[in-house]
């Protein structure tokens, strides 16, 4: 054969594997409401920009059922290109190729596609589509002995590059570690699961029967355990949180997060933040309205907006910068904190740290939930560690108090010993270890029973106890920086951001501390 | 089919702010419990009439207590 007819048969080799699993496997793949491995890359990166690696990779031929098969790209395509005009590797299953199933030369391919990321320092990007290990080749000692490295790497690689995995139909057994490793899980309704068990394991092994949807879907990952960040509509919508999602991040640890023209301008003040805050301080409102009027054009991309509501994370703008935003939400749970948030709280913060994103808290918090339910599930645990993920932050820290500041809520929503580089606080403050009817009824238990009216002396001692819980009190102390004007809340962050971008915060050497997880 | 309606938070009934046959959209609180030193609606998941309150304002009640029915 001469060169033209080798060029010839390269190009049909590639034609081959770009055919994915088949006419008919693609028909399925978009009849179950799935875009298609390849049509998802499109969408992804920029145009023309990917470049695959792998491409002519196929089955390792180990197993005996599967000679004679045909496996295109060994059913991961993987790659880098650009999104939003920066690199990221990518590691993206084709459930039309023995449903995605991950073979051992996908696995190389895969290992692979990591190191382009690790040691190239960009984001790594999973599209999980698969029904997990390809049993015919993993089966036995012999293979799976040596395997399992991939969350290693993933480990060690947290925090260095941004990591995120979406979930973009089914994702079980090991799968299903890939996105619990990862920074940022969005979830296709409908289509995605993920379970370290599928139903057919479940069924064999504690004699449930239900289906995958039940077991491990969106609503199940979003709403209750906290595995999943973002429930999206469809492949679509996917994509586009995961670009929206890295323009907020750096490429790596070593760098800022970049930062955008901003035509929102930096001494907006908002009118609205005057009666967003209802005057009892007993009632309820919904904090997305206070962030929102802050932050630029008003654009907040919240994380986990379906689970732990009690607390309000996500991504946001301010003067062209990204910042991570923590604010309690009084519409849920009057705002206390419990497991659930803290660690929601917790996470968030260690990822901003991790990539050098400011940190912004908009603190009412009654405190921390109590009672025997959450004794019982830990809440000294898992609010310690909220304690620890602040205390370990240091990008830029600055605080805001709305309204209630009780307790350790306080110390969690960086307040005054946990080095904010700006905490000020609006005219509605109320900064203390606890309320005045709790306060009065420890403190002054004895005098209020021997009073001759219990009542009238409980409420006299309260409106004493008052009087001290208000913001002047903890600016005339100098321990907040300052009293502001709500509608002065945009112009005063932003000026602090800028004041606070050389910060340097250099901590004593240690292995990593003991994290209270 | 009926659906009941359970408390998300351990407190007192502060208010009791619907009655059985009041039409409830999604969102609509049914009862106002007070806890943490604050007024917490539990709200109807969903559009319906109310068939059964089973809460007196100044009871207390558990999470996961049953407060409401919704037909």
């Amino acid at each position: 054969m001469g060169l033209r007819d080798l060029v010839d048969e390269l190009a049909a080799k590639r034609a081959r594997s770009r055919s994915m699993g088949g006419d008919d496997a693609i028909a399925r793949q978009h009849a179950a409401g799935k875009l298609t491995v390849r049509e998802r890359l499109d969408l992804l990166f920029d145009a023309g920009s990917f470049s695959e690696i792998g491409g002519l990779a196929t089955h390792a031929g180990i197993a005996p059922d599967m000679a004679g098969k045909e496996t295109p790209a060994d059913g991961v395509v993987t790659g880098y290109g650009k999104v939003n005009g920066r690199l990221a590797a990518v590691i993206a299953y084709d459930f039309t190729v023995m449903a995605g199933s991950m073979g051992r030369n996908a696995e190389i391919k895969c290992n692979r596609a990591r190191e382009i990321a690790y040691t190239k320092r960009m984001p790594m990007i999973w599209l999980i589509d698969s029904a997990g290990a390809r049993i015919q080749e993993a089966i036995g000692s012999k293979s799976f002995a040596g395997s399992g490295l991939l969350f290693r790497e993933e480990s060690v690689m947290s925090g260095v590059v941004p990591q995120v995995a979406a979930m973009m139909g089914p994702g079980a057994a090991g799968t299903a570690y890939i996105p619990a490793l990862a920074d940022f899980v969005p979830m296709v309704k409908g289509t995605s699961n993920m379970a370290l068990g599928g139903p057919p394991l479940v069924k064999a092994v504690v004699g449930e029967d239900i289906s995958a949807e039940d077991l491990g879907g969106s609503k199940v990952h979003c709403e209750i355990s906290g595995v999943g960040d973002l429930e999206v509509a469809d492949d679509r919508a996917c994509l586009q949180a995961i670009k929206e999602y890295l323009a907020y991040f750096p490429s790596s640890n070593t760098e800022r997060p970049p930062a955008i023209p901003c035509d929102d301008p930096a001494d907006r003040r908002d009118e609205d933040l005057l009666a967003i805050v209802p005057d009892s301080p007993r009632r309820a409102y919904d904090v997305k309205k206070v962030v929102r009027a802050v932050v630029d054009h008003g654009a907040f991309f919240e994380i986990k907006p379906g689970w732990a509501k009690n607390i309000v994370v996500g991504l946001a703008r301010l003067g062209g910068a990204p910042v991570g935003v923590v604010a309690n939400q009084p519409m849920v749970l009057g705002g206390a904190l419990d497991v659930d948030s803290a660690d929601k709280a917790a996470r968030f913060i260690m990822l901003c740290d991790a990539f050098n994103v400011p940190l912004v808290f908009f603190q009412d918090v009654p405190g921390f939930m109590v009672g025997s339910k959450v004794e019982r599930a830990g809440i000294i645990r898992h609010g310690a560690k909220m304690l620890y993920a602040v205390s370990e932050a240091t990008v830029p820290k600055l605080t805001v108090v709305l309204r209630k500041a009780y307790g350790a809520g306080y110390f969690v929503m960086c307040g005054r010993g946990y080095e904010p580089d700006l905490i000020v606080a609006w005219p509605t403050a109320e900064i203390s270890v606890m309320g005045p009817e709790g306060g009065t009824n420890i403190i002054f238990r004895r005098e209020i029973a021997g009073a001759a009216n219990p009542d009238e002396e409980r409420a006299r001692r309260v409106e004493e106890f008052r009087k001290l819980i208000n913001p002047y009190m903890a600016a005339g102390a100098a321990l907040i920086d300052d009293v502001i004007d709500p509608r002065e809340t945009r112009p005063v962050l932003i000026r602090a951001l800028e004041m606070a971008r050389t910060k340097k915060i250099d901590r004593p050497w240690k292995k990593h501390g003991v994290m209270p997880v | 089919m009926p659906e009941e309606i359970k408390a998300h938070i351990t407190g007192v009934v502060y208010q009791v702010t619907a009655k059985p046959g009041d039409r409830v959209q999604a969102g609509d609180p049914v009862v106002v419990l007070e806890s943490m030193k604050m007024e917490i609606p539990v709200e109807a998941p969903r559009a319906g009439a109310v068939q059964e309150i089973r809460v007196k304002e100044g009871q207390t009640v558990q999470e996961g207590d049953t407060i409401a029915v919704l037909a």
